[in-house]
């Protein structure tokens, strides 16, 4: 790719804004690039970034998802109470479960998205309300604190890969990314869901099975977000069944400024990774740079005002350009 | 499609039904002076809001920071209303006046925002409320370092708590402006292009109709409604702390497609949208009663929303198929 290409992606210039972000924060307090500071950047947002592939994947599609933090919490709080029941104290087991569980309440969206052809964010705004109040209701409010934690998830996340190294959790989000990748580039279903994105008829039309990829689609979300609930469960040590939900738009805010279009289509892993990594580095380090954390929603916002300002409407030609566009 | 047309039976059967089961279960208790009056008095805010979400799916598109805007604009208003040195300087009525026209105009101006991101810089709606949402509700956080503004003078409590003839004042207010959205919709220029828009951009754009000043002129509207909102949301509570009310974006979407707008555009009645509000005030009310927990009602609402799209693309399958055959 030559240098005039990459001026037209938006990952370019997100990665501008990471760098700029990064060095300012390095002037004020060098501490920022220090090792362990890094580590512990990763480990912490390997969570959500587990979330925004997951989002990528919908957004890719044409659709939008509101309920995978509903998803993940009740995944996460379910495995939790069936480990304490059960006594099954093992985080591969977890993992197991959970995933398993936030398939299933993937494959919910899915049904309705696929057989009857609803708005997704309508679909899931609902799911999200009825999967979290009927958590809620019928299973439980009571918070597992870290004393009464099953053993596996108090240890899992203080394990690093390697002496030293990044977090286990940090792990995962590589394996995640791997197997995500992997299908977007080297599967039929993968290429399918950007062809769902870009023209769902035409999609149709060229024989893609649209239904069966729509289910594989929120089948694969849910997954994630029941990985993703545990992961998250894993760094705080602390199950609250209120916890995740209402974060679900910062991570979806990531996901666009990452050059995800919302009409679907076009997005990649790395620009989604690069979007977290902006967003991840403006909430943690406003203090650092001298500024309260009051500022925080406020700057969030405008990132995400200039990213998708900078993704859909050419800024330049909308200061620049007097006469009108067609559009 | 023609939006003039009344399609609302099945809401009133709705309505009928719900309220029927809940006097039957409660008698003496539901339909009591008491609880119609409470029911009649916590409806209006959320109200508003839902009547700006109305407006922005009319026309296919979505506004996510209607609970943002009535945040920053009832600090705005709250602090006018706390402010020791305006209150010294000028009689009550006009601290009074000037927080309303300085709610209306900060919500006004989130609104123009909102409207240059859209038909300026052609960024989806649903994505420019996204961030809008957080600039103007971080905003409101800055201005009032996450604490809440409170101590408002006694008189502007009878916006959000006052009663004419045992009806509660800001449920009038509502109705009044209900209506007058109503006339805007189906009897201006403005609120016929505004479905035309909805239905479809690129015949819209055709027929002549400059979409751009639509859409604006809706999302400036919408922040206007979202603006009196929080007038009685502040005048209610005596406060105004940012972050209140967030629930009300998801009842406020639900309540709008309960009430027969269709999300992708183009057609929706406030005729639709009341008795939607209506029906989600009753059910609520009655659980309340009843006692059972919030999480029950964020149960049913979800299942609600998801029932009505099912019912809804049934009929329009079935509908389909009969102009087929």
């Amino acid at each position: 790719m030559n240098f005039r290409q990459m001026l037209k992606r938006n990952e370019f210039y997100i990665f501008l804004l990471v760098i700029l972000f990064s060095i300012a924060v390095t002037l004020k307090n060098p501490v920022f690039v220090s090792p362990g500071n890094l580590l512990s950047l990763l480990k912490t947002s390997s969570g959500s970034a587990v979330f925004a592939v997951g989002i990528l994947i919908v957004l890719i599609s044409g659709g939008f998802d509101v309920s995978s933090t509903s998803i993940a919490i009740c995944a996460q709080y379910l495995t939790v109470n069936l480990i304490m029941h059960r006594g099954w104290d093992h985080i591969a087991v977890a993992f197991l479960v959970a995933a398993l569980l936030g398939a299933c309440m993937g494959a919910v969206n899915a049904v309705f998205v696929a057989f009857f052809r609803l708005p997704t964010l309508i679909v899931t705004l609902g799911t999200a309300s009825l999967f979290h109040g009927a958590l809620l209701e019928f299973v439980g409010t009571k918070a597992v604190n870290l004393g009464d934690l099953p053993q596996c998830f108090k240890t899992f996340g203080l394990v690093s890969l390697w002496p030293k190294g990044p977090s286990a959790l940090f792990g995962i989000l590589c394996l995640v990314l791997a197997v995500s990748w992997a299908i977007l580039r080297h599967t039929m279903t993968g290429r399918g869901i950007y062809a769902i994105g870009g023209d769902i008829e035409a999609a149709r039309n060229s024989g893609f099975r649209v239904k069966r990829i729509q289910f594989f689609i929120y089948c694969y979300v849910g997954l994630l977000a029941g990985i993703a609930g545990i992961m998250h469960l894993c760094l705080i040590r602390y199950a609250n069944p209120n916890y995740l939900v209402g974060t679900e738009m910062a991570i979806i805010a990531a996901v666009v400024l990452g050059g995800a279009r919302i009409t679907g289509g076009t997005g990649t892993l790395g620009g989604t990774m690069l979007g977290m990594a902006l967003i991840v580095i403006v909430q943690k380090n406003l203090v650092l740079l001298g500024l309260s954390s009051y500022w925080e929603q406020f700057f969030v916002g405008a990132v995400i005002i200039i990213g998708v300002a900078l993704t859909y409407g050419d800024l330049g030609s909308a200061f620049g350009r007097l006469h009108r566009r067609e559009s | 499609m023609n939006q003039r047309s009344f399609k609302g039976y099945p809401l009133l059967l709705v309505i009928l039904l719900i309220t029927g089961v809940f006097a039957f279960t409660m008698p003496g208790k539901f339909l009591s002076p008491e609880n119609l009056a409470s029911m009649a008095s916590q409806l209006p805010e959320f109200g508003f809001l839902a009547l700006a979400m109305m407006l922005a799916m009319i026309t296919g598109g979505i506004d996510l920071s209607v609970v943002a805007v009535a945040n920053l604009s009832g600090v705005a208003a709250a602090m006018v209303l706390t402010s020791e040195r305006l209150a010294g300087a000028m009689s009550l009525g006009s601290l009074i006046a000037l927080a309303v026209f300085g709610a209306l105009l900060v919500a006004g101006l989130c609104g123009l925002i909102n409207g240059l991101l859209i038909t300026r810089l052609n960024v989806p709606a649903i994505l420019a409320t996204l961030g809008s949402q957080w600039l103007f509700l971080g905003l409101a956080v800055v201005i009032t370092k996450g604490h809440s503004v409170s101590g408002l003078p006694d008189a502007f409590a009878y916006v959000g708590n006052g009663n004419y003839r045992g009806v509660p004042v800001s449920f009038l207010a509502l109705l009044a402006v209900a209506g007058l959205t109503a006339l805007l919709l189906t009897r201006t220029r403005l609120g016929v292009r505004m479905y035309r828009v909805g239905g479809s951009p690129r015949v819209a754009r055709f027929s002549g109709i400059n979409n751009r000043r639509v859409l604006m002129a809706t999302y400036i509207m919408a922040a206007l409604l979202a603006g009196l909102s929080s007038l009685i949301m502040i005048s209610r509570a005596n406060s105004m702390r940012p972050g209140y009310g967030d629930a009300y974006l998801l009842q406020a979407i639900l309540v709008v497609v309960l009430g027969g707008t269709d999300p992708a555009g183009g057609s929706g009645s406030v005729l639709g949208l009341l008795m939607a509000i209506v029906i989600l005030q009753v059910s609520q009310s009655g659980l309340n009663i009843l006692s059972f927990s919030p999480f029950f009602k964020k149960f049913t609402w979800g299942l609600a929303l998801l029932v009505v799209m099912v019912l809804n693309h049934l009929i329009a399958r079935r509908a389909a198929n009969r102009i087929k055959t």
